[in-house]
C-alpha cells in the first residue's frame, strides 16, 4: 500500500477552524442584537448615548460577522462550495418571492397580525437550513 | 465526465478519507467525484493529476468528446 502524507493543516482541521470562528462571531452577533432589543429598555432607559453605543456595537460585530462567514466560505472545498452557493441562490430567490407578497398583505390587512422583518429573517435561515441539508444529501 | 479515480485509488489502497485528505478536500467531495455526481475544478483536477503522477485526461475523460470520436471513428 502505497503511504498518503497528508498537507499540513489539513482540510477538517482547517473548516473546524472556520466554523468555531464563525459561531464566536455569529453568537457576539446575537448577543449584540439582544443588547440593542433589550438595553434601552431594561439597562440604561433609553439613554440616547448608550442606544447609539450599542447600534455600533451591533454593525461593527455584524461586519466581523460577514467577514467570518465569506472566510469560511473561501475555506470551502469545490462541492461544499457548490452546496452554499446553490443554498443562497434559493434562500434569496424565497426572500424575495415571498417578501413583496408578504408586504402586500399587510398593507391591505390580510393577514391578522403585522408583517415583521424578523419573520423574513426565521423563513430565510430555515429555507438556508433545508436547501442545505438537501444539497448535503444530494452529493453524499 | 467520466473518471477513473476509484480505480486509481483502489490500485494504491487508498480509503476516501486518505485521498481526501491528500486532496485538502472532504471525503463527500471525493465520492461525488468518483460517483460522477460532481464535476471536480481545474485545480482540483491538477491536484489529483500530480498526486497520481498522471495527466489530467488519464484520469478524467469528457464523455461528449469520446461520444463525438466513437462518431467519426465508429
Amino acid at each position: 500500500m502505497n503511504q498518503l502524507s497528508p498537507p499540513e493543516g489539513g482540510y477538517q482541521s482547517r473548516i473546524r477552524a472556520s466554523v468555531i470562528q464563525l459561531f464566536r462571531w455569529c453568537g457576539a452577533w446575537a448577543g449584540s442584537c439582544a443588547l440593542l432589543a433589550f438595553g434601552p429598555k431594561f439597562l440604561w432607559n433609553k439613554a440616547l448615548v448608550f442606544t447609539l453605543l450599542a447600534i455600533g456595537i451591533n454593525v461593527c460585530v455584524g461586519i466581523g460577522t460577514i467577514v467570518a462567514n465569506k472566510k469560511y466560505l473561501e475555506e470551502l472545498d469545490d462541492l461544499q462550495r457548490k452546496v452554499h452557493l446553490n443554498s443562497l441562490a434559493i434562500t434569496v430567490g424565497v426572500a424575495m418571492i415571498v417578501a413583496v407578497p408578504y408586504s402586500v398583505m399587510d398593507s391591505y390587512h390580510v393577514i391578522p397580525f403585522h408583517a415583521d422583518v424578523s419573520h423574513l429573517v426565521v423563513l430565510m435561515c430555515l429555507t438556508y437550513g433545508a436547501a442545505n441539508l438537501y444539497g448535503t444529501w444530494r452529493y453524499r | 465526465m467520466k473518471n477513473r479515480l476509484k480505480v486509481l485509488r483502489a490500485e494504491r489502497d487508498w480509503t476516501q478519507a486518505q485521498l481526501a485528505d491528500a486532496l485538502n478536500v472532504s471525503r463527500q467531495t471525493i465520492n461525488a467525484i468518483e460517483t460522477g455526481k460532481f464535476d471536480p475544478s481545474l485545480p482540483l483536477a491538477f491536484r489529483a493529476a500530480r498526486l497520481f503522477g498522471l495527466r489530467i485526461e488519464e484520469i478524467f475523460h469528457d464523455e461528449d468528446r469520446l461520444d463525438h470520436a466513437t462518431e467519426i471513428n465508429p
